[in-house]
């Protein structure tokens, strides 16, 4: 008799093997790859005025905020403009990663009920879509730079290291949020006081160098603090930024990868009763 | 006609699925959907959040390559759930399942999981979360087109089907798309009586290649029209298993309803 393809027995709690589970992930990249096509595509993002909208969105956004800043802060001046948009385009890749990720497990339903597949293509591929809508961003970041007459410089390069800590920040954070959004289904309702609160405690509105010392509890817990900082620094900027800040904001992702990913993984395999 | 997923040979009568002694408890939440409020509203009140179904008991069960197995039961029986455990979708809490051969999914209900996205773009998505490639999808794309004889409606967002299109469109896919162990779960049921028509005429086309089929469905007549062997699961167990006559006739005569007109005619 020849051997089986394919063995299902009981499994323990805890992980699965890791090697083809990894196998199986990369075999299905292609999924990633559509989903994310198809679903941008759904929402009109390959048009140009879908586009313009995607820019003209965060851009408005960043005007209502700096209308605020003028008021409560009085005068204020170019430089505080892009600190602003940088930062504003910056936040919403980590916001959008969750909004996106938040629902992708549940949302998946149909797909987890009848396929068997490696169930964290869901929320990567949420993280993809909000990847996607980020880019054309930040082109019109470095338009405004320009305008405003910000210099050029090339410590801003240390800008590309930062945005894939923020990538790594976002998918962790993507991963969590959608294994717990399984158990506790309102948390998607919770999301946008999340989102909003980690908008006030993050350096965007404000400059981190502004914050009262006796707040500096919000730089330790916020794990978009010292990413932010550091964004600003050398794209706004264009200084090095501080390498301690980068690396808080490495040890933050890390963190919650691991974490996120072994709750999730160690829980997907129950998904499929508990939708 | 394009096959795909062609895979190695087998031979008639080998082995392609083997289900020992498998058991299926698993914890649900009671709530429909579990939420931090409900948790939280409940504290120290000591109520259950969850509890424990008992889906698959010490169920054994062969299936051979070249035949086609029906699977029956009433609701709520586990048929579904041996469904899944074969799939790989839901792993056993007990005993043991081998799988010779093509990893079947229940490809055909997963289809349409995103309802803004097209029945094309579900296709894809569906075909590549169950692990074929691309171009596999694409080369037989037309021919599902063409069975589930949408037309341009193929390119519209899902949320604007039908549910007799929706069906047609998972049948087409499970048809067309042709793994070694191939499982239709109730997916015959609806559509209307030329579809039907079709589709029966197709599950005895597929019948006839050297892939094990399992058939779920309440369709009794289509089951002795088209199965070599038949099992009834009742509450979890299987209660017997051999010919579709045999096993359909004692499954009625549990029904109590005899040879009733809402079983036979019910394709």
């Amino acid at each position: 008799m020849s051997t089986p393809l394919q063995v299902y027995e009981p499994f323990r709690a805890g992980l699965p093997k890791l090697g083809r589970y990894w196998k199986s992930l990369w075999s299905r990249r292609t999924f990633i790859k559509e989903y994310s096509k198809s679903e941008l595509r759904e929402q009109h993002f390959d048009s140009v005025f879908g586009q313009l909208w995607l820019v003209l969105n965060p851009l408005l956004l960043s005007g209502v905020y700096f209308i605020l800043i003028v008021i409560i802060g009085g005068t204020t001046d170019s430089a505080r403009y892009v600190h602003l948009t940088a930062s504003l385009f910056l936040f919403y890749l980590v916001a959008n990663s969750l909004t996106g990720g938040v629902k992708s497990v549940t949302a998946g339903q149909r797909l987890i009920l009848n396929t068997a597949f490696p169930r964290i293509m869901l929320p990567i591929s949420a993280v993809v879509i909000a990847i996607f809508k980020f880019l054309p961003t930040l082109v019109v970041f470095l338009v405004i730079k320009a305008v405003v007459g910000s210099p050029f410089t090339i410590e801003m390069l240390w800008a590309v290291p930062i945005l894939l800590i923020t990538v790594f920040l976002a998918l962790a954070l993507a991963i969590a949020i959608s294994c717990i959004n399984v158990y506790f289904r309102d948390i998607a309702s919770f999301l946008p006081y999340l989102t909003r609160t980690l908008l006030y405690l993050s350096p965007i509105l404000y400059e981190a160098s502004a914050l009262n010392p006796s707040l500096r509890i919000i730089e330790i817990l916020n794990p978009l603090f010292p990413i932010l900082d550091s964004w600003s620094r050398a794209l706004v900027q264009g200084e090095v930024p501080e390498l301690s800040s980068m690396l808080q904001g490495l040890g933050w992702a890390t963190g919650i990868f691991f974490a996120g990913t072994y709750f999730f993984l160690s829980r997907e395999r129950e998904f499929a009763v508990r939708l | 006609m394009s096959s795909l997923s062609v895979s190695s040979q087998h031979i008639t009568n080998e082995l392609a699925v083997s289900i020992r002694g498998v058991g299926l408890t698993y914890t649900t939440s009671i709530d429909k959907k579990p939420t931090l409020k409900s948790r939280v509203k409940s504290l120290g009140r000591g109520t259950k959040q969850t509890r424990v179904v008992r889906a698959l008991d010490d169920v054994n069960l062969d299936i051979q390559y070249g035949h086609v197995l029906g699977v029956i039961g009433t609701n709520g029986a586990g048929k579904s759930s041996l469904m899944r455990c074969v799939a790989g979708i839901l792993p056993p809490s007990q005993g043991r399942i081998e799988v010779y051969g093509t990893v079947s999914t229940l490809l055909a209900l997963g289809v349409g999981f995103n309802p803004a996205l097209s029945g094309r773009d579900n296709v894809l998505l569906g075909g590549l979360a169950a692990g074929m490639s691309r171009d596999e999808i694409m080369d037989s794309f037309d021919e599902i087109a063409e069975f589930s004889e949408l037309g341009d409606a193929i390119d519209a967002p899902m949320r604007s089907y039908s549910s007799g299109m929706y069906a047609r469109l998972a049948f087409s896919v499970a048809a067309v798309v042709r793994p070694d162990i191939l499982i239709i779960d109730e997916a015959l049921s609806t559509g209307d009586a030329k579809f039907k028509e079709k589709s029966l005429n197709r599950v005895k086309e597929l019948r006839s290649d050297d892939r094990a089929l399992i058939l779920v469905s309440h369709a009794m007549q289509t089951l002795r029209d088209t199965c070599n062997d038949v099992a009834w699961l009742h509450k979890g167990k299987l209660v017997q298993r051999g010919h579709p006559d045999v096993v359909i006739d004692a499954y009625q005569e549990f029904l109590q309803l005899g040879k009733s007109a809402a079983i036979d005619e019910d394709v």
